[in-house]
């Protein structure tokens, strides 16, 4: 998609908590990406390594990034599927083949460490 | 975390502070297209985004829709391109009130777009009228499925001629809408793209999606277009007289 556009928003989010917090530097940024957000996460730890080395406050920072479990729940019999890996194919209780999700499109910055 | 195990145990970290946030990247954008929707719902203007690859057929629709329901409904468009009036000029022909956002670059439009966009549609051309929007997203099955724009419906298109795996290469454009088309039936004898195997995988992905098929040059398939169109004013309209 369009990562570093993505980590700029981060940075620009990061620079207003420091403020807020009198803060000049920032440890570890912790965030949640979702499964079916569409965020490819190795190109947004690139584009986070490549601005954050321009930026004093969170050079160094640890990025560490957690992926959400998704719910998929079937429309036929009901049954909940909870997994952080690929969405099941059909339902494992009766073979179903439309499953809904619950979850799974986060983008959220969830906890900053900072000095 | 601590930087001995990796354990979640946050105390004792001598000058440090942990700050627990939970804001979406998205959250500037998301707050703005609800603002746009409250003022969509306020003033009952029935707004759809309309996501594709460049080359769906999305301004071809447009032009036929206007054609078929100018006289019925009061329509306004959104034109969203990298570069170009060209699009906009289409839809001026058919003499609607329309506005072309040119991105200069940027693959998607957001929820602030939008918002400049219709205040200028409903100063320069009037446009204060409109009971149906469209915004034609830039072509572009990948990004554009992250913003909200305060749209009411999400409306999918993929022609024919793209071939038949679209949803499975590109899931979230069809995770967030509301609506898939296929466009382009007429080409159906020239390429294979089976209909019903399509439909199968986008569903597949959401199970919620209405789907339909047609052909805007034929007007094969566009009553049922036109039909949802129609329900949804009528449905805004409604509403709105509840309140």
């Amino acid at each position: 998609m369009h990562e570093i556009s993505l980590v700029q928003g981060l940075l620009h989010q990061l620079k207003e908590l420091a403020k807020e917090h009198k803060s000049s530097r920032i440890i570890t940024i912790t965030m949640e990406i979702g499964p079916l957000s569409g965020v490819v996460i190795d190109s947004f730890r690139f584009g986070f390594d490549i601005l954050s080395a321009d930026d004093d406050l969170v050079r160094g920072a640890k990025l560490i990034v957690q992926i959400p479990p998704v719910t998929y729940t079937c429309t036929e019999c009901g049954h909940k599927e909870t997994t952080v890996g690929k969405k099941p194919g059909e339902c494992l209780k009766c073979r179903e083949l439309f499953l809904i999700h619950e979850g799974g499109e986060e983008l959220m910055l969830r906890q900053v460490e900072m000095e | 975390m601590c930087d001995t195990c990796g354990c979640s145990i946050t105390a004792d970290k001598g000058q440090s502070k942990i700050i627990d946030v939970h804001t979406s990247l998205f959250a500037a954008n998301d707050a703005l297209a609800k603002v746009n929707r409250e003022h969509f719902d306020k003033t009952g203007i029935v707004t759809l985004n309309l996501i594709s690859s460049p080359g769906s057929g999305k301004t071809t629709l447009l032009e036929h829709t206007i054609d078929a329901l100018k006289d019925e409904i009061s329509i306004g468009v959104i034109e969203g391109d990298i570069e170009t009036e060209r699009d906009a000029e289409r839809i001026r022909a058919k003499d609607v009130p329309v506005i072309q956002l040119t991105t200069g670059g940027a693959c998607h439009l957001d929820a602030a777009m939008i918002h400049k966009g219709f205040h200028r549609l409903e100063k320069e051309t009037g446009g204060d009228t409109i009971k149906l929007l469209f915004i034609e997203n830039v072509g572009n099955l990948v990004c554009p499925s992250s913003f909200d724009l305060g749209e009411h419906e999400r409306v999918v298109l993929v022609s024919v001629p793209e071939g038949p795996d679209k949803p499975a290469k590109y899931p979230r454009a069809f995770i967030s809408s509301h609506t898939f088309v296929v466009s382009k039936t007429d080409l159906l004898p020239y390429f294979d793209f089976p209909v019903a195997e399509v439909m199968g995988d986008a569903l597949h992905l959401n199970p919620h999606l209405r789907t339909m098929t047609l052909s805007s040059t034929t007007g094969d398939g566009m009553e049922t277009w036109l039909d949802y169109l129609r329900e949804l004013v009528a449905k805004m309209k409604g509403n709105n007289n509840l309140d």
